[in-house]
């Protein structure tokens, strides 16, 4: 609607409490970051200008070169990996086989639990004495194969990541409805051309389910980048800070009073971020978020 | 084959989602020697008394009331604010509103774990460091931009005619958005409201970083400390771990369809 003069006010009113938290919790928060990395600063001292002395020390940091690759690892992941099974499914429920409803209401339902509580969870499930996968492993005879997920330097990592990939509802869903939305129209005239149901997917249903497609691989990788409880809860950052991520890590650095530093890994992980974001609208489609 | 290959990765991905969940409740009814025993063994005597110890030495239940707290109240100013922008956003036209939706929109994309220390700095400053006030304003503020950005979608579907025929009877600005629009948004205000409060309730990071003492502690916190509170009692742990995803079960399976709904809605597709 054209705005009429009597409803200026109300707009400005309306508009007022949106843009004052957005300004502050948004905007604001990415400046100050900017502004505090260039310091050195211990949250409680004056702040001394060091120019971009922050910078050098966290890549001259083997934590934290450590963190970003973990970090770039859970992304591609994420994206290229969780996404498309979470489309293969999408694919096979739309065709509405039998208990549908069912599978989609159960592969959404882990994410409504909180990442801390399935942290707790999966630390049970990789204990070295007790736990639901060494006990599995005993089971199916494959016994040699125990060990202590979390504790040793090869599985630390990948038993952080895996346990993640595989909840895949959320894109899942997302995918399906677009789906679901495509007219039936395309697959008749598809059917009478001869083409089956993986012609069908290839052809039709993916290009067409593309936008919700793309969207799920920014939210995924955006996820990957952004990553702190499960790591936090399952290894702190351990073994020898193999599991580290950038958040653990700017969190660590803030909990030792290095603002500066701290700040300086924040936006780097703000800085790829961006690029990440940018590199898949670029090649993979614009119409997104 | 193609077919069984479906099957079969169906219902892999349907046994990985609720699997470890129910392997948990079952062991939360274990006794510790039964679970060092055998992880897949069912309990000889299902072991209640494993949720009272649960009970007593997490202090869940004052957490949960805190929980409840806060992320009622951050939904509920959550989606007052929400609605509020999103109806001048999407059914007004004026300079910098396409500006602004889009702006709004590149909210949902940071990653909002890298501001610890200037919110840290801003709840601090403003006195409200360690206090439900301070996680209240935090999480209302978190959620603005996926908030408005579903109810926009639903905003803009409601039929101008409705608004321009209440025009000429007179009705105000407010009361269009009270008495038409925010009523007819309904399925969108929920859905907003339902991610709101699951958002808020599993929200661990900043509750982590903006309290530190026992009264105002929220479940996701209270968890963490579980490891310490039960030391080797694994199966009271357990139970306790089950008692704190309850809630968010409980709200799944009664607005499963408003979340479902709101996923498919189109909105969060963009």
């Amino acid at each position: 609607m054209n705005v009429k003069r009597e409803d200026r006010v109300g707009i400005a009113v309306f508009l007022t409490p949106v843009l004052v938290l957005f300004t502050l919790f948004f905007i604001f928060p990415i400046i100050y970051l900017i502004i505090v990395s260039f310091v050195e600063w211990s949250g409680l001292d004056t702040p001394a200008f060091v120019g971009f002395q922050n910078y050098l020390r966290i890549f001259n940091d083997k934590v934290f070169i450590r963190s970003i690759s973990n970090n770039l690892i859970w992304a591609l992941c994420a994206g290229f990996i969780q996404v498309p099974l979470a489309v293969l499914a999408a694919l096979m429920l739309s065709y509405r086989p039998r208990g549908w409803k069912i599978f989609r209401t159960v592969y959404f339902f882990p994410k409504v639990i909180s990442a801390i509580a399935l942290a707790t969870l999966w630390s049970a499930v990789y204990n070295a004495q007790y736990g639901l996968l060494n006990g599995l492993l005993r089971v199916i005879g494959l016994g040699h194969l125990q060990t202590n997920w979390l504790g040793t330097l090869k599985t630390a990592f990948p038993s952080v990541l895996i346990y993640w990939l595989f909840y895949i509802g959320y894109y899942m869903i997302i995918v399906l409805a677009d789906i679901q939305g495509i007219p039936q129209d395309y697959y008749e005239a598809a059917e009478i051309d001869g083409a089956g149901r993986i012609r069908q997917s290839l052809n039709i249903t993916l290009p067409l389910a593309k936008t919700s497609i793309v969207t799920c691989i920014l939210l995924a990788m955006i996820d990957g980048l952004r990553q702190f409880a499960e790591v936090y809860i399952l290894t702190n950052g351990g073994p020898a800070n193999r599991t580290s991520v950038m958040v653990l890590y700017l969190y660590k650095e803030m909990q030792n009073y290095s603002y500066g530093t701290s700040s300086a890994a924040a936006v780097v992980l703000i800085a790829i971020g961006t690029v990440v974001i940018l590199t898949i609208k670029n090649t993979l489609g614009r119409e997104n978020l | 084959m193609l077919n069984l290959v479906k099957w079969a990765v169906l219902l892999l991905l349907f046994v990985y989602a609720v699997f470890p969940v129910l392997w948990l409740a079952v062991a939360s009814l274990k006794t510790n020697g039964e679970l060092m025993a055998n992880p897949f063994s069912l309990p000889e005597i299902w072991q209640f008394q494993n949720y009272k110890k649960a009970l007593t030495v997490s202090g869940i239940a004052r957490l949960m009331l805190n929980s409840v707290i806060i992320s009622s109240l951050a939904t509920l100013l959550n989606i007052l604010i929400a609605s509020m922008g999103a109806y001048t956003l999407s059914r007004f036209k004026f300079r910098g509103n396409q500006f602004l939706k889009v702006l709004f929109s590149s909210g949902i994309l940071i990653p909002l774990n890298a501001l610890m220390i200037p919110y840290f700095v801003l709840v601090n400053s403003i006195g409200l460091y360690n206090t439900m006030g301070g996680l209240i304003l935090v999480y209302t503020a978190i959620g603005i931009p996926i908030s408005t950005f579903i109810i926009m979608g639903f905003m803009a579907s409601v039929p101008d005619e409705l608004e321009e025929a209440a025009i000429i009877d007179g009705a105000c600005f407010y009361k269009r958005f009270f008495t038409i629009v925010f009523p007819l948004s309904r399925a969108g205000v929920v859905t907003a409201g339902t991610f709101q409060f699951l958002t808020c309730w599993n929200e661990f990071v900043y509750a982590n970083l903006l309290t530190s003492s026992q009264a105002v502690r929220t479940v996701q916190l209270g968890i963490r400390y579980f490891t310490n509170q039960f030391a080797t009692d694994y199966v009271s742990m357990y139970a306790a771990i089950i008692i704190s995803i309850l809630p968010s079960i409980l709200a799944y399976v009664l607005f499963q369809n408003q979340i479902i709904a709101g996923l498919t809605s189109g909105a969060v597709k963009g």
